[in-house]
């Protein structure tokens, strides 16, 4: 590969050079200036190339598949707009259904075969770790992951950046939250969560957190494929923590709040950011949703009056996908979507692979208008969205809603 | 708490034998081991929800919808890939289900969208209270409902001019043949009480958790189930469900929660290596 | 047990073909290597002969996933001769390649052993694992031996969850990279020149052991039991010897795709992984080695080309346009469900069994 690069790209750099500066010289400013094409990196003369690796068709589509969709309209608008530079954005979505294999055969695609500028979304934790040497050692950057793991974003790479919040700022913020809610002296937690690499991860983030208020934390799993959770909430019953935690699937949600209505347990509930979308509330009804919330990074669509979330609320109800846009996985879609166009408006018409990079690198602010809290990124930070707030579900109004505002949550991520 | 656990069990177990006793019509009939059963499931909680949510009908009409759209499924698979194989190894017949389930996860996923759909029914959701035990209504209407099933079934095979047909062609193709019988049109029959059954699984599924292509997994899960109480048994098949929810419900609570797949496998394989034929089941006897 | 999936029998002693025709064969042999050869370059390039093929032209393939097929068809191979020639069904097959992948996990990255080493190690761990697996079939036969099968697959899923958990971060077991003595396999391309000799020499391995006696008994043994052990074939030894050699085999596959990822977790060896071989056996034809290498290859490539032939249909408009952007990875699968039915219900041999119709129709005359 890296022998296209040097045999073919210098003609063509000089021969772009030459165009630009006739084009300079006769004082076409205002005419688009992308007679650059750099064919290896995704770059062509009227559009880019840009990649997505997601599950679409396998056991997490059903979160992984609207985060897909945010992304592909984000883009669509900037197209009906424009462009950027003159170029339209192709979204190359690969499926991996979920399966780590599938994932490294799709990444060799968009790298050589259909090559990207970027890629976002590598949403299999696995594939994270093992490609993880590959997407280090360049060229093909990663902007905008959907999960993030330790292997990819530590250390800090000027390859790699986050595009959604870390279950370790979940556990902070939503700890952090109940604590001061409730106002509790030494916090009793109990993390419910499905038995898998990340469940425990999260159960540890969560102990960390309530150690931190001087408290203590436990622990119940289930399947992911439970159907009844007596077990689980047997447990509960006998830890009397006071507020708890879960970690899975939608049903996992499910099953669990509707057990605690069921025996009676008023117990306060918060899920992961994944968690909060309008189909675990609607399963759920007002009995037993009315003490389940979730800890987000992204705003639900339709929820607020902010002008990203009205941008956004009006586009998706154009296209067609009015039903999406409360799902917190479409807004994080969208978001990427425009952290990837500002990106590469950033870097110009001159585009590559390295320059994008090279733009990114030194950092860069994504300001959403209302849909997460600013998202810094410094050249030694690349975790993405670190603030996190509390939504709850107004089932009177049918509507999110959200308890207080981003900058009263800076404190517990730091 | 005991009981609590043993109440919850069996409402589980009730599910498990509803799905297991699918099975075990369409096992004993055609003798294919339907690894679609699962997606039976589902396509039937999608039926109800297209019913109840899309078309906007009343429930006892949406159950009706549900029940014709469930049987007519069944009949068409066996029409179209079922009886197509027939005389072919049992490989073949396994392989071809499972491809039926890939299909039909792609399908609904195509027009309904991976999104979980919830299903609004007027089942009751409340919860009754008896001393220190709280039963959730629903699982209670699941557990009497696959009961009244299953009794309804097996006074069917019984006493009925047809179930009495279906057993006899189950025995022997050959004898039925000879006697008149059709025999495509009982196995038909099969597969559409096998997809009802799954469907009214699903139903109960759907409402318990959500409507989604996940609860295919229900499938696999009710298996153990089958095998225990013998594959080709209709009331091995329930008392086999009710054992693999009970057990699964106490491992859960009293060893942990991630040990109720190890237990019930084990379990299946001593049952498999002592007595195959299952609790219920006929030993069956080989000719040369 | 009569059945048109198994291969006939091959008539053993034959006169040896006139010199074209083995010219023509040896000429065909040379262009084959030359190919396979060359296939990598071209993959990897993505140009052949000095013109540049665009990703249509070389069906949306790379050369990851090539060798990600190599490593299945050992996998198929393996149950090939478990099933198809020595007539035992198993469900199975994952739990040995999560054998072989723990095994070399102890071996090469707890213990530091070399790569060649873990792969002996984990050869020798899956024969046990598979005469253990075996066992069951001693006592039932037929659909319950493929329930025993399923349930000895949940047994070791669970063990390799528990040590995943146990010993190594949770995103997974991690292997060293590779390298045969001081030659590293660092690149897609040295991994595809490793693992040809390595399909090519399994193959050869269950071709051979199947012309012999033992075999030949084995293939008796399917076909009906009874009559093999009234002929004396030691029945019950057989079969064990059968589930050693493949489950060798298979958990070898498994420490090769572990070391090949660099990282694998308990979810890569679920119970669809397993269903896929099977899905290749059926493809290839049961009983037809050379089949189990067909369908290996059409049931990792075909999505992809699925895929690429599937236009990128960003402009399409209507219903038709949805379905191929929004809905495009369904597409594919309910196509290739489709393919696998239709394959089922119209050529009951497989592709082994679709090219040996074939030959009968070209050569009318040779006496088979």
């Amino acid at each position: 590969m890296s022998e296209w690069v040097s045999s073919t790209s210098r003609p063509r750099a000089t021969v772009a050079a030459f165009a630009l500066a006739l084009a300079a010289a006769l004082g076409l400013s205002g005419a688009p200036a992308s007679a650059q094409e750099v064919p290896e990196d995704g770059v062509y003369k009227d559009h880019i190339d840009w990649g997505i690796l997601m599950d679409l068709s396998g056991p997490t589509s059903s979160s992984q598949g609207p985060w897909v969709t945010g992304f592909q309209d984000y883009m669509r608008k900037v197209n009906e707009a424009g462009g950027i530079s003159g170029r339209k954005v192709n979204v190359l979505a690969e499926d991996n259904r979920f399966n780590a294999a599938a994932d490294k055969i799709a990444f060799e695609k968009l790298s050589n075969q259909t090559p990207v500028i970027a890629i976002s979304g590598m949403g299999t934790s696995a594939s994270q770790v093992a490609l993880a040497p590959t997407i280090k050692s360049g060229p093909l950057p990663v902007v905008g992951t959907y999960t993030p793991t330790k292997a990819l974003s530590e250390p800090v790479s000027p390859m790699v950046y986050n595009g959604f919040c870390g279950y370790k700022q979940m556990a902070q913020a939503g700890v952090g939250f109940y604590v001061d809610q409730l106002k509790l002296k030494a916090p009793k937690v109990m993390t419910v969560a499905i038995e898998t690499a990340g469940g425990r991860d999260y159960a540890n983030f969560v102990a960390e957190s309530a150690a931190k208020y001087g408290g203590t934390a436990s622990a119940v799993t289930m399947k992911v494929t439970a159907v009844d959770v007596t077990p689980q909430v047997q447990e509960i019953m006998a830890q009397k923590p006071d507020f708890i935690t879960i970690y899975g699937v939608e049903n996992t949600s499910i099953l669990t709040m509707k057990a605690l209505a069921q025996y009676g347990l008023n117990i306060p509930a918060f899920g992961i950011t994944y968690l909060g979308t309008p189909s675990v509330y609607q399963a759920l009804g007002p009995q037993a949703g009315g003490n389940y919330t979730f800890i987000s990074c992204f705003t639900p669509g339709g929820s607020d009056q902010s002008p990203g979330n009205v941008e956004m609320s009006a586009y998706a109800d154009k296209v067609g996908h009015t039903t999406l846009k409360p799902n917190i996985n479409y807004v994080a879609g969208w978001v990427t979507g425009q952290m990837a166009a500002e990106a590469l408006a950033k870097t110009g018409a001159e585009a590559s692979r390295a320059k994008l990079v090279e733009t990114l690198a030194p950092g860069f602010t994504v300001d959403s208008k209302g849909l997460s809290a600013p998202i810094v990124y410094t050249k030694d930070d690349h975790t993405g969205p670190q603030i996190l707030k509390m939504f709850g579900y107004d089932y009177g109004a049918n509507k999110f809603k959200a308890f207080g505002e981003y900058g009263d949550y800076g404190k517990y991520t730091k | 708490m005991l009981a609590q656990v043993v109440f919850s069990g069996l409402a589980l177990g009730s599910i498990y034998g509803l799905v297991a006793l699918g099975f075990a019509v369409v096992f004993k009939a055609t003798e294919v081991f339907n690894f679609a059963q699962g997606m039976l499931a589902v396509c039937g909680a999608y039926f109800a929800a297209t019913a109840i949510s899309i078309f906007g009908w009343p429930f006892p009409l949406a159950i009706a919808f549900m029940a014709v759209a469930a049987i007519a499924l069944g009949v068409a698979i066996h029409v179209l890939l079922i009886q197509p194989l027939a005389g072919r190894s049992m490989l073949a017949v396994i392989m071809v289900t499972i491809a039926l389930s890939i299909v039909l996860r792609a399908v609904i996923e195509m027009i309904y969208g991976p999104q979980g759909r919830t299903l609004v029914t007027p089942l009751p959701n409340g919860v009754i209270t008896l001393g220190s035990l709280r039963i959730s209504e629903l699982h209670l209407t699941a557990a009497l409902v696959s009961w009244a099933c299953m009794a309804i079934f097996a006074a069917f095979f019984r006493f009925t001019s047809v179930g009495l047909l279906m057993r006899a062609t189950a025995d022997s193709h050959e004898a039925a043949v000879v006697s008149g019988v059709n025999v495509n049109t009982m196995n038909r029959l099969a597969w559409g009480i096998g997809s009802l059954l799954a469907a009214i699984g699903g139903l109960f599924l759907g409402q318990l958790q959500i409507v989604s292509t996940d609860l295919e997994s229900i499938g696999l899960l009710a298996l153990p189930a089958v095998v225990i109480g013998g594959l080709q048994s209709i009331p091995g098949a329930v008392v086999g469900g009710l054992l693999v929810g009970l057990i699964e419900q106490v491992s859960a609570s009293y060893i942990s929660p991630k040990s109720t797949d190890i237990v019930i496998y084990t379990l299946l394989l001593l049952i498999l290596l002592v007595r195959p034929w299952g609790l219920f089941g006929q030993r069956e006897l080989g000719r040369v | 047990m009569s059945d048109a999936l198994y291969s006939k029998p091959r008539i053993v002693a034959r006169v040896a073909p006139p010199l074209n025709v083995r010219l023509w064969r040896l000429l065909g042999v040379a262009l084959a290597l030359a190919f396979l050869a060359y296939l990598p370059f071209v993959l990897a390039h993505r140009s052949a002969f000095g013109f540049r093929l665009t990703n249509a032209e070389l069906l949306n393939l790379g050369l990851s996933q090539i060798n990600l097929m190599m490593i299945a068809m050992l996998g198929a191979l393996s149950l090939n001769y478990l099933t198809g020639c020595a007539g035992l069904i198993s469900i199975g097959h994952a739990a040995f390649y999560a054998t072989g992948a723990m095994t070399a996990a102890i071996v090469g990255t707890q213990w530091g052993w070399p790569f060649p080493l873990a792969l002996a190690a984990a050869a020798v761990t899956g024969a046990l694992v598979g005469i253990i697996a075996g066992l069951p079939s001693l006592r039932v036969r037929g659909l319950y031996f493929v329930l025993s099968t399923l349930a000895v697959h949940h047994v070791v899923i669970f063990v390799f969850l528990e040590y995943q958990f146990r010993y190594f971060d949770v995103v997974g077991v991690p292997y060293d990279p590779p390298r045969l003595g001081s030659y590293a396999l660092n690149t897609s391309m040295r991994w595809y020149f490793f693992l040809l000799p390595v399909v090519a020499l399994v193959y050869w391995g269950f071709k051979n052991s199947l012309g012999t006696r033992e075999g030949r008994a084995m293939r008796a043994m399917r076909d009906h039991e009874l009559a093999a052990t009234a002929a004396g074939v030691d029945v019950r030894v057989l079969r064990l010897k059968a589930f050693a050699f493949s489950s060798a085999i298979a958990s070898m596959a498994g420490a090769l795709q572990a070391y090949f990822m660099s990282n694998v977790t308990s979810e890569a060896f679920g119970l669809d992984f397993a269903i896929q071989f099977i899905a290749m056996i059926i493809i290839g034809g049961l009983g037809s080695l050379g089949g189990s290498l067909v369908g290996a290859a059409i049931w990792l490539l075909a999505p992809s080309i699925i895929s690429g032939l599937a236009p990128q249909g960003g402009d399409a408009s209507g219903w038709m346009g949805t379905l191929l952007v929004e809905h495009k990875p369904q597409l594919v699968q309910a196509a290739f469900g489709v393919l696998i039915i239709l394959l089922l219900i119209f050529a009951p041999g497989g592709v082994a069994g679709l090219g040996r119709k074939l030959k009968a129709m070209l050569s009318p005359q040779r006496a088979r």
